[in-house]
């Protein structure tokens, strides 16, 4: 009698005892999650993937300060494994076969640049391995087949040519300039934009295509003067959207409208161009000024605390969505990428953006906008129902 | 015949590779072969007349774009060779002005082509509406990782049989003393031509079997003047004179980039940049050389054996 | 087309020119005394950029007073390279049986060093900085303040520059290393000490032009490379060592980049710019002023 009540005693008493232990052993031995990427950290492109690496590195030192990844239910902590892509698309396969096969990732994120989701999406393809894209933006984008990668970007360039005419039209526009570089995305934006405005009956004054490293505009903004249209739609990049800058300003050439389709929402272009940017309009589809948004302030006000200078408000907001719908997604499924595959392409997730959700690999939530730099402020003020500001008139440069 | 042997394991070993390794190492195998394949076809032109290309990139780049144009409308293996051929053609067309251009020239020369041809592509992409070209429905990895065997393969036997052919001799001569060579009766400038379009024909096709790794073709990054580069570090760090060299200059390379690249980028770019003067400097004749991996008998002048 | 007679295309090449022309001298320098093709001195210019860069974010140092700042960190890497890379080279017979050729490579080496040095220091990330950026106006014709200063200090530079080559006796001396190198040993220049000023004052040429260019451009640790193909440009337009040739050349290929696009289209412009340089190289090799002299 005595002996079996001691057992049992004894038995309770270690289980007691041993229960904690083995509860702290097995938190201590939770896996980390690894995610794994390639990013252009050589080469030309560089310094425009900075702003999407440094949106990733602030996520990850959010989560770490969460206590780690919640995995439905589960918090675990997380590594990563990164590697350059030396600024060459062709190269993205490789990486990532090896980060699904060999170095055996549970989370993929993207690459910066529309040619390397491209070049990703194969990959993803082949070993049906889900992963949420940012940084592109391509009506081909559409042709590819939907299931293992999604483009949470509103910024395709039909729709930013149909919503740039809209806005033209409002703003009472009748004759516009054209100057566009021959690049993959301004040249699609351009594609779809003259027939736009034929359509609408606006008078395209100038049309003027120019190569990569072209230094020097100006003979075109010089035409652009003389025929003084209502908007100039400069469809270009840093670093010809600086030069285009530069000598806009010193020439003089000014109009009500103008639109630069990549640079101002990048924290140096404005750093640089400083007062004179009041008025530009550029494309993007995000901003920490609207309210609705709950989290857009937080983000901006979090990225600048760490990193000393503003998000870009195209790559780094678009990064940083596209990691908020993955960690929505792994919290509520776990890791197996089937039940991934699922809550990505069907639910809708709250994001810095605004609530994102995924008609094939399209955004169906988020209306493609335009911003506009007013004052210290990038607002949105297209279209009418999503602006933060009405539309301002470009003020003639400061001189 | 130990060559000849040498050749048949190769083609047995590559055709079982695809088997017994995962993708990934299979990506570093057509990576390797890549390489192989586009030192060889430039040591057949710069290794052996001296003219140093900086431009080759312009014949991958332009069986790129045949491949890039053909696609969905030709099958592979005619689209294939007519991206070599397309390349070939180039090398002919600018074979007979730019090779009468000598030493520096010729090498500012040929960067200079490849960078005009870039941007020529580039504008007709542009007037055709086109901005950049999907290549969706390629063939699988093993199949590219097998043209490209063969590939590396027939442009290691070509460098091979020309450097002991006469024809070899004659651009080695080319090398040493080409006014000389002109003297004795050499046509010079047909044989650098036609040396100048044989190094152009595997280049192309690479570029074709390439751009299709990749699913997407892009003006601005299969012209790339880094590819050129690369090439010709190889090459030296090699050895350009003979077959061997391109083979041991790309395994060093994939070799370094497998051990480096992925842990500190940076630190890679700059070590390949101190291997290359380090190479240049101390060890011109490449590793090939240093192995002494020649034909007996055949030793450029000023070196002795 | 009554815009190819306006005073602002004029400018404009005038200012574009005097870039290139600041760009290319310390090229044309060192290729010219020492058949050394530099392909790193694009990142020379970057580097000297950067520390015009720095020198106003962190001090709100002028460019105009860091640019000595720039030149003198330029210079002591002129020195270095000299030292260490250069002797090296110019030792070593085999190296010297193709020098072209490997010098290229062995500059192309220093570039990448140069480029992902800077890279690993500052990040990759792209820098700007506006100074001077107010818009100077003569009657119809209009110009950033910046732009205005580059031209000026080119324009100066270059006179000066081709003082010391006429009436110094260094500068004399660089002149008969390009014109007659192994002469030159005989009459007494120290080869080595004149060929180590070379170095010297191309890379020091190369950071002052970076200095001043930061004024107008973003900066990136690869952004040097454009720099080293529009020098390369210009001394193939000009003449290999010629420094008049490089003034010229850098004038004219401004003027096919502003008037040549004037006249056909932006869209033509790199073609244009690579086609002139394959046209002379293939007719005229020794670019248009010809042959190895400084003057």
């Amino acid at each position: 009698m005595k002996s079996r009540s001691n057992w049992t005693r004894r038995l309770a008493l270690t289980a007691a005892l041993a229960l904690p232990l083995a509860w702290t052993a097995g938190v201590q031995a939770a896996e980390p999650v690894k995610i794994g990427y390639a990013i252009a950290q050589t080469g030309p492109f560089a310094p425009i993937a900075d702003s999407q690496i440094k949106a990733y590195q602030l996520w990850a030192k959010q989560i770490e300060e969460q206590g780690g990844l919640d995995v439905a239910g589960e918090k675990r902590p997380i590594e990563f494994v990164v590697y350059d892509d030396q600024s060459d698309f062709g190269k993205i396969p490789g990486i990532y076969e090896k980060l699904i096969t060999d170095d055996e990732v549970d989370l993929l994120l993207a690459p910066w640049g529309t040619p390397f989701h491209f070049a990703v999406a194969g990959v993803l393809e082949r070993y049906s391995f889900p992963m949420v894209g940012n940084t592109a933006a391509s009506v081909q984008l559409r042709d590819l087949a939907p299931g293992n990668i999604w483009f949470p970007t509103s910024a395709i360039p039909d729709r930013i040519a149909e919503e740039l005419v809209k806005l033209l039209e409002a703003e009472g526009v009748t004759s516009v300039a054209v100057n566009t570089l021959q690049l993959p995305f301004s040249q699609e934006v351009k594609t779809f934009l003259i027939p736009a405005l034929q359509k609408a009956g606006i008078e395209i004054l100038v049309d003027e295509e120019y190569a990569p490293g072209t230094r020097d505009m100006t003979a075109t903004l010089t035409m652009i003067k003389r025929t003084q249209p209502d908007g100039i739609l400069a469809l270009a990049y840093p670093p010809d959207a600086i030069t285009y800058m530069n000598q806009a300003r010193e020439l003089d050439v000014t109009a009500p409208v103008q639109l630069i389709l990549i640079g101002p929402s990048a924290s140096f272009f404005r750093d640089m161009f400083g007062a004179d940017l009041d008025g530009v309009m550029t494309v993007g589809h995000w901003s920490p000024q609207k309210s609705d948004w709950a989290k857009a302030k937080p983000f901006y006000d979090a990225y600048v605390a760490m990193h000393g200078e503003r998000p870009d408000y195209l790559d780094s907001a678009l990064a940083y969505t596209s990691l908020e719908i993955l960690q929505q997604a792994v919290a509520k499924v776990g890791l197996d990428k089937d039940k991934l595959r699922e809550t990505i392409a069907g639910e809708t997730f709250d994001t810095i953006n605004g609530p994102v959700r995924f008609d094939g690999v399209e955004n169906a939530e988020t209306p493609t906008m335009l911003l506009q730099i007013q004052g210290d402020n990038l607002e949105i003020v297209w279209p009418p129902g999503e602006a933060t500001q009405p539309v301002k008139e470009k003020a003639p440069w400061s001189q | 015949m130990r060559v000849a042997a040498a050749f048949v394991a190769a083609l047995a070993l590559g055709l079982a590779y695809p088997a017994l390794v995962g993708d990934y190492l299979l990506g570093v195998g057509l990576s390797f072969l890549m390489w192989v394949a586009l030192a060889q076809s430039w040591v057949l032109l710069s290794g052996m007349t001296g003219y140093i290309s900086l431009g080759h990139a312009v014949f991958y780049g332009l069986g790129a774009y045949v491949m890039a144009l053909l696609w969905m409308v030709l099958p592979l293996w005619l689209a294939i060779p007519i991206a070599g051929l397309a390349a070939g053609l180039l090398a002919l067309v600018l074979g007979y002005p730019c090779l009468r251009v000598r030493g520096p020239y010729f090498v500012i020369l040929t960067f200079g082509v490849a960078e005009f041809v870039k941007y020529v592509v580039v504008a007709i992409e542009a007037g055709l509406g086109k901005s950049g070209r999907l290549l969706f429905g390629g063939p699988s990895l093993e199949t590219l990782f097998t043209i490209m065997l063969v590939l590396a393969l027939v442009a290691t036997a070509a460098t091979y049989l020309v450097r002991r052919s006469r024809f070899g001799v004659a651009l080695r001569t080319i090398r040493e003393e080409e006014t000389a060579a002109e003297t004795i009766g050499i046509s010079t400038a047909q044989i650098k031509v036609a040396a100048f379009v044989l190094s152009a024909l595997i280049p192309g096709m690479v570029g074709a079997v390439m751009v299709l790794r990749s699913t997407y073709f892009e003006p601005l990054q299969v012209f790339n003047p880094f590819l050129s580069f690369t090439i010709v570090t190889m090459a030296i760090i090699g050895g350009s004179d003979d077959a061997p060299g391109p083979l041991l200059g790309a395994l060093f390379l994939v070799g370094l980039t497998e051990l480096l690249w992925a842990n500190a980028p940076q630190l890679y770019m700059i070590i390949l940049g101190a291997l290359l003067i380090g190479f240049v400097l101390f060890l011109p004749e490449g590793l090939a050389g240093r192995l002494r991996l020649r034909p007996k008998g055949q030793y450029p002048r000023g070196q002795d054996p | 087309m009554d815009i190819l007679l306006s005073g602002q295309l004029l400018l404009a090449t005038l200012v574009l020119g005097s870039v290139y022309a600041l760009v290319a001298m310390g090229l044309n320098l060192i290729y010219g005394t020492m058949r050394l093709l530099n392909v790193a001195h694009g990142e020379l210019v970057m580097i000297g950029a950067y520390v015009a860069f720095w020198a106003f974010t962190w001090a709100n140092i002028s460019p105009l007073i860091s640019l000595f700042a720039a030149m003198a960190l330029t210079a002591g890497l002129g020195w270095a390279t000299y030292r260490f890379l250069v002797r090296g080279m110019l030792a070593s017979g085999q190296v010297m049986q193709r020098i072209e050729a490997n010098s290229l490579l062995i500059f192309f080496g220093l570039s990448i060093i140069l480029q992902n040095l800077v890279s690993l220091a500052f990040t990759a990330n792209e820098r700007a900085y506006a100074y001077l950026d107010q818009v100077v106006r003569f009657g119809d014709i209009s110009i950033g303040a910046d732009r205005l200063v580059i031209l000026a200090i080119s324009l100066a530079v270059s006179l000066a520059a081709i003082l010391f080559f006429r009436y110094s006796m260094t500068g004399l001396a660089m002149r008969a290393l390009i014109e007659q190198r192994e002469a030159a040993a005989l009459v007494g220049i120290e080869r080595d000490r004149v060929s180590q000023l070379v170095f010297v004052l191309g890379f020091a040429l190369a950071g002052l032009a970076g200095a001043l260019i930061s004024m107008t451009e973003q900066i990136s640790p690869f952004s040097g490379f454009p720099f080293t193909i529009a020098a390369f440009v210009v001394i193939i337009l000009g003449g290999l060592g010629n420094l008049y040739g490089g003034l010229i050349g850098a004038f004219l290929l401004a003027a096919i980049e502003v008037y040549g696009v004037a006249l056909t289209s932006s869209a033509y412009r790199s073609i244009l710019v690579y086609g002139v340089f394959i046209a002379v190289l293939l007719w005229r090799p020794q670019g248009l002023l010809g042959g190895k002299r400084l003057s």
